[in-house]
């Protein structure tokens, strides 16, 4: 028994010195610096007013927040039916696994090559422009680049895998018999679906929604390469703060705003869900 | 920054457990240099020859200018980077972040050919060398545009409205392009209003953070005309790209990039004899030809067709760039950013 638990507590503390070393020091001293004035060295809250209390900041909270909403809600419904094809409709094992590596093949390569992938695609002279006028649909070239609707096209595709795993890995639990019985009771397939499958598969819509949106909230490449400078999101903020200013109290600020306004979304999502359940 | 410096410096023993001990005799020197074709040419042009006179090995920590300057301040006390390229403007910051060591100019033979201008001082201390000059020009699609643009007003030209790119303050061109524009434009620095309400109307396709981000637009045709690198201007020209550069009548804004010793570094003599071989005649032709920067040295000789492709053009020399006070441009880097991001990107 105790030669056990010097094996957890070995196994545990190895991860726990990473997690402390790697993750809560550098962020402690993120938060620290946001705490400090960058003149005197005291401590202050002035880091945080300058954002809290004026309104441009507020616009670039408001456009990175509303960009982290949309990305999250377009994963679901284009992730939803394909997490359901790949476990549902899928019956050929090998077909459903290279639907499964084309899904996540590619997370292997550099969210800066996907999205220079985008830049090319969305361009003026790009693909989807191009298309678009060949058929007739426009009849001058969409402006996708440098635009919200760009970013948001770059997010909604680098992260919809997330969403496709992790409610996949739901539907694949959910009981069978479960779905037997609405059917047995006479319920039709779509009351069954919506009262007895999705239901059972919210756990993985609000572990991929939750992933998708604080990834997507903190994205800096992607709305950096998409946005051509055009659009500001908090990222990018921060970014030029410790880039090209080298402000890190105001940058540092600008960061724990980011991760505090992230947390309260995520808990106020939680919390709405949970009353969902009920 | 105090606080976190301290902060780091307290928690960081962990990792000094596993550095290495100084030796007398380095196995490796640790250099930052850019990425991309600048990464590429540093390593050819300097570090093998280094390596083979030496025999210590060059690891390079690759990375934007800024980005070395944040690592230097991070690793303030031990540093990992034993020396460190970096541009014109954050050379000076670095400067003021105390991340720099006294460069010992007399124990380099190769620093007598360096220009005056490329030696930078603060007070005694030599604290940056110039390693090559390149300018931000204007650069054009040859397919969309005949006739190359004789003036930087050609941006605002409505002909190319949407099309057009100028550096972000991201980039280390940014701010100093803004300070350029407004000299060209005749207005003092003290008020750029004028300036900023002129940029407020440029219809742009794209402000670049990066050089690369830059190349890719004019690639693609996404940008026709704009403020680009000559180094990455010229890259495209050559890899057979319907693209043009030019130096318009008001002239370019240049800077250089630079070469610094870390503060606090055990290789200070393996750095310096990395120094001499990256002024040498050899390596500053080897740079010149490979990415057409102007050599800080006065010993190089260039073939005419690598003189026209230096910022300075065939004929011109140091003297002809229009080079900025970087403490000037560095006092307004702050209050710059902020009026840009709330003015001209809304």
């Amino acid at each position: 028994m105790t030669a056990s638990r010097s094996v957890i507590l070995g196994l545990v503390a190895l991860p726990l010195v990473y997690f402390t070393a790697f993750f809560l020091v550098p962020l402690m001293t993120v938060f620290v610096a946001s705490l400090t004035d960058a003149q005197q060295g005291g401590m202050t809250f002035s880091n945080y007013a300058r954002i809290l209390l004026d309104e441009y900041h507020w616009s670039v909270i408001a456009v990175t927040f509303r960009l982290g909403i949309l990305t999250t809600l377009i994963c679901i419904v284009l992730g939803y039916p394909l997490a359901w094809y790949l476990v549902r409709i899928v019956k050929w094992r090998t077909w459903r696994r290279i639907c499964v590596i084309l899904l996540v093949l590619p997370l292997f390569t550099s969210n800066i090559v996907r999205s220079f992938g985008w830049m090319v695609l969305l361009g003026r002279n790009g693909l989807v422009n191009e298309t678009l006028q060949a058929g007739g649909l426009i009849e001058r070239p969409i402006r996708f680049l440098g635009t919200e609707t760009g970013i948001l096209i770059g997010l909604v595709y680098i992260l919809l895998p997330f969403v496709v795993l992790t409610i996949g890995n739901a539907l694949a639990k959910v009981d069978h018999s479960l779905e037997q019985a609405s059917a047995d009771l006479g319920a039709s397939s779509a009351s069954t679906f919506w009262h007895v499958t999705f239901p059972l598969s919210i756990p993985g819509v609000v572990s991929g929604s939750i992933i998708v949106f604080a990834l997507a909230v903190s994205a800096y490449v992607t709305p950096a390469l998409l946005s051509g400078g055009r659009v500001t999101v908090l990222a990018v903020l921060v970014f030029q703060q410790y880039s090209s200013v080298f402000n890190f109290h105001y940058g540092g600020a600008l960061a724990i705003t980011l991760l505090v306004f992230t947390l309260l979304m995520i808990a106020i999502a939680s919390l709405v869900s949970r009353l969902g359940a009920r | 920054m105090k606080y976190s410096t301290v902060l780091l410096t307290t928690s960081l023993p962990a990792i000094f457990v596993f550095a290495p001990l100084a030796a007398a005799q380095p196995q490796s020197l640790t250099v930052a240099w850019y990425g991309g074709n600048w990464g590429d040419a540093f390593q050819s042009c300097v570090a093998t020859p280094f390596t083979e006179a030496t025999g210590i090995a060059v690891v390079p920590d690759i990375g934007t200018s800024t980005t070395t300057l944040s690592k230097l301040q991070q690793q303030a006390g031990a540093p990992v980077i034993d020396v460190a390229y970096m541009d014109g403007g954050i050379s000076e910051l670095a400067e003021e972040a105390g991340v720099l060591a006294d460069i010992d100019i007399e124990s380099i033979p190769n620093a007598a050919n360096l220009a005056d201008a490329a030696t930078y001082r603060n007070g005694d201390k030599v604290y940056a060398v110039g390693n090559g000059y390149y300018s931000l020009g204007m650069t054009y699609n040859t397919d969309e545009i005949s006739e190359a643009p004789a003036s930087w007003d050609a941006l605002w030209d409505e002909h190319y409205a949407g099309a057009v790119t100028i550096p972000s303050p991201s980039n280390s061109a940014g701010i100093p392009f803004i300070f350029f524009l407004n000299q060209i434009m005749g207005d003092t620095p003290d008020d750029m209003s004028a300036t900023i309400e002129r940029l407020r109307e440029l219809d742009a396709a794209l402000f670049f953070d990066s050089s690369g981000a830059a190349s890719n637009a004019f690639q693609s045709g996404e940008v026709i005309l704009g403020a680009h690198f000559n180094v990455g201007a010229w890259a495209l020209i050559d890899s057979g790209l319907p693209i043009g550069f030019t130096v318009p009548e008001e002239g370019v804004w240049a800077t250089d990039a630079r070469l610094h010793i870390v503060e606090g570094t055990q290789n200070g003599d393996a750095a310096l004899q990395f120094i001499d071989t990256a002024l040498g005649a050899e390596a500053g032709l080897c740079l010149a030809e490979r990415l057409y920067v102007g050599p800080a040295v006065t010993n190089v000789d260039l073939t005419e067709e690598v003189s026209r492709k230096l910022p300075w053009g065939e004929t011109g020399s140091i003297d002809d760039l229009m080079l900025f006070d970087w403490n000037e441009v560095n006092a307004r880097r702050s209050d710059l950013t902020e009026t840009w991001n709330r003015e001209v990107v809304r």
